[in-house]
């Protein structure tokens, strides 16, 4: 017999709309306003516990907070690294017998090097006048008979990276009438080591603080499983699928990343504004305006939006697994 | 509909709960399961609900067998299923209302159309006015007709029933069994497991008669005068 003659001269028994709903509920709007629902409806769950919720809140904002610091401060390091790079400049000091003249001549030839951007000439007269001003010893200074300063040349090279530089000096020291070739890039090459080290150790914080999430919030929707076991049976045996059951835990999950990345931020504020108020100090020392940044708007999207898809994934994770478990 | 082919049921403790059952019901059928308490009747609708496997024999819901279905495939078989649990399931943090409506939110019902649903299936059961009540507010008869309304709303091809009418008093059973007969006449397959031999005497249904495991006897419905 036909099974689906029968079925299709009944008119109480619309099985086959009923399963192509099943497959597409309703509209988009509609998908929202369940999605809404179950959204609410764990966001219900949380609020009913406060304290609990709160630790794990805490947990995951502390946990985002370490590595976006040292991000955000590598990153100010960075900038910071590029602005003084560009400001790098090398010293040439010439030899005690050479003339203006020849100083000056010397100094145009190197202006027509494409690694230097910039050479100036200054002589010895004119480094007394400027270190005399500068240091204020004129006194003492218009006391000493001879000038003690040699002739020199200011360069800015177009490259500013430590092995251009450095093959840059090794060049220039081998030119005839110059002395010593001075570079102070010592300890931008350390800061520049300094700031590659702070980057790995971001990598590896990020590393070891996802393992971290996935292990808190996996045990937080472990737990609230556990605790709606019965209900997750019943759900399953009326026809709800794994996916359909895991899916207000997956907000529980997605939940606690985006207020833990929301905490987070807002924690980051305050470290950013205590810093910056004791930087300003320091940097007026330096006659710098430099300030912190990167610790702005995006950033703050960025740590929420890294909370909400980890806290998302470790309870996609765990809730799959843990609901497969439950046989009704 | 429900075809059982030489199925048999074994717990790994050695225990056999069905041993080599053969029956067949059909669309529209309605039959009554009954036999003593551990003849096995739950263990027969457990196996239809794909809730456990048998160890041997095949089973064969709608024209599939069971032994081959996947996770997803079990979730989408038990939802043309409507299921009267003996101690009734019900989700105690939700209302009466949204209990009801559970099978239709799986199947992502729009709101509109499942509340006339659910409305529909409460009256059926007389419950329209405790929509709002939370089960534990219930007495025992009314949580087992909100299992009867949850297992109907969704108009199911098949509607599962243990011991539906085990709370309730004559009149009641007479209301929850006149809801299974419209459905049945609407071409539902309905097996009932019970043990109320006076109701199964007065309704003159087939009962299939189950005793340790076996089936003992396959009674057709009497020829009526």
């Amino acid at each position: 017999m036909s099974d689906a003659k029968h079925r299709n001269g009944n008119p109480d028994q619309p099985r086959s709309r009923r399963n192509t709903r099943a497959e597409q509920p309703g509209t988009f709007v509609d998908l929202v306003k369940l999605h809404h629902r179950t959204i609410r409806g764990s966001a219900r769950r949380l609020l009913q516990t406060p304290a609990s919720s709160l630790v794990t809140l805490l947990v995951v904002a502390v946990a985002l907070l370490l590595p976006a610091l040292l991000f955000g401060l590598n990153s100010n390091l960075a900038s910071l690294l590029r602005h003084v790079q560009g400001n790098a400049q090398v010293t040439l000091y010439l030899q005690d017998e050479v003339s203006e003249a020849k100083g000056q001549e010397v100094s145009d030839g190197l202006l027509t090097r494409r690694d230097i951007k910039i050479a100036y000439y200054v002589s010895p007269s004119q480094a007394l006048d400027e270190f005399s001003a500068s240091s204020g010893l004129e006194d003492l200074l218009q006391e000493i008979a001879a000038n003690p300063l040699p002739g020199a040349i200011v360069l800015t090279p177009t490259d500013v990276s430590p092995a251009a530089i450095d093959e840059l000096v090794r060049q220039l020291q081998e030119l005839l009438l110059v002395d010593m070739v001075q570079v102070d890039s010592l300890w931008l090459q350390r800061l520049a080591a300094i700031s590659s080290l702070i980057s790995v150790i971001g990598s590896v914080l990020s590393v070891i603080v996802i393992l971290g999430l996935f292990f808190v919030v996996g045990n937080t929707v472990k737990l609230a499983i556990e605790n709606r076991k019965a209900e997750v049976r019943v759900i399953k045996l009326v026809g709800g699928s794994d996916m359909y059951v895991a899916r207000p835990f997956l907000y529980t999950g997605f939940l606690y990343g985006v207020g833990g990345g929301i905490l987070a931020t807002l924690l980051q504020g305050i470290v950013l504004t205590t810093f910056n108020s004791n930087l300003e100090v320091l940097m007026k020392l330096y006659e710098s305006d430099f300030q912190l940044r990167g610790f702005g708007f995006i950033s703050g999207i960025i740590i929420i939006v890294s909370g909400a898809s980890i806290g998302w994934a470790a309870a996609l994770m765990a809730s799959l697994r843990h609901i497969r478990a439950i046989n009704p | 509909m429900i075809k059982f082919d030489s199925v048999s049921k074994r717990y790994t403790d050695g225990q056999e709960a069905l041993s080599n059952i053969s029956f067949e019901v059909g669309r529209g059928e309605f039959a009554f399961i009954t036999g003593h308490s551990g003849a096995g009747k739950s263990t027969l609708l457990k196996l239809i609900l794909a809730m456990q496997a048998p160890s041997s024999g095949q089973l064969t819901v709608n024209g599939v067998s069971l032994s081959r279905l996947s996770k997803t495939q079990i979730a989408h078989h038990r939802r043309q299923i409507g299921s009267v649990f003996q101690d009734h399931l019900l989700l105690h943090d939700r209302s009466v209302y949204d209990n009801v409506a559970l099978p239709l939110e799986i199947c992502g019902y729009r709101p509109n159309d499942a509340a006339r649903r659910v409305r529909a299936a409460l009256d059926k059961v007389g419950l329209l006015k405790k929509e709002k009540s939370f089960p534990e507010a219930l007495s025992g008869g009314e949580q087992q007709r909100v299992g009867i309304a949850r297992a109907v709303v969704n108009r199911p091809s098949i509607i599962l029933a243990d011991e539906p009418t085990g709370n309730l008093d004559p009149a009641l059973s007479a209301e929850v069994m006149k809801v299974f007969q419209q459905f049945q006449s609407v071409g539902v397959c309905l097996l009932v497991a019970s043990h109320d031999a006076a109701l199964i005497e007065r309704l003159n249904y087939r009962t299939l008669v189950l005793d340790r495991g076996e089936l003992l006897v396959d009674q057709k419905p009497r020829p009526t005068a």
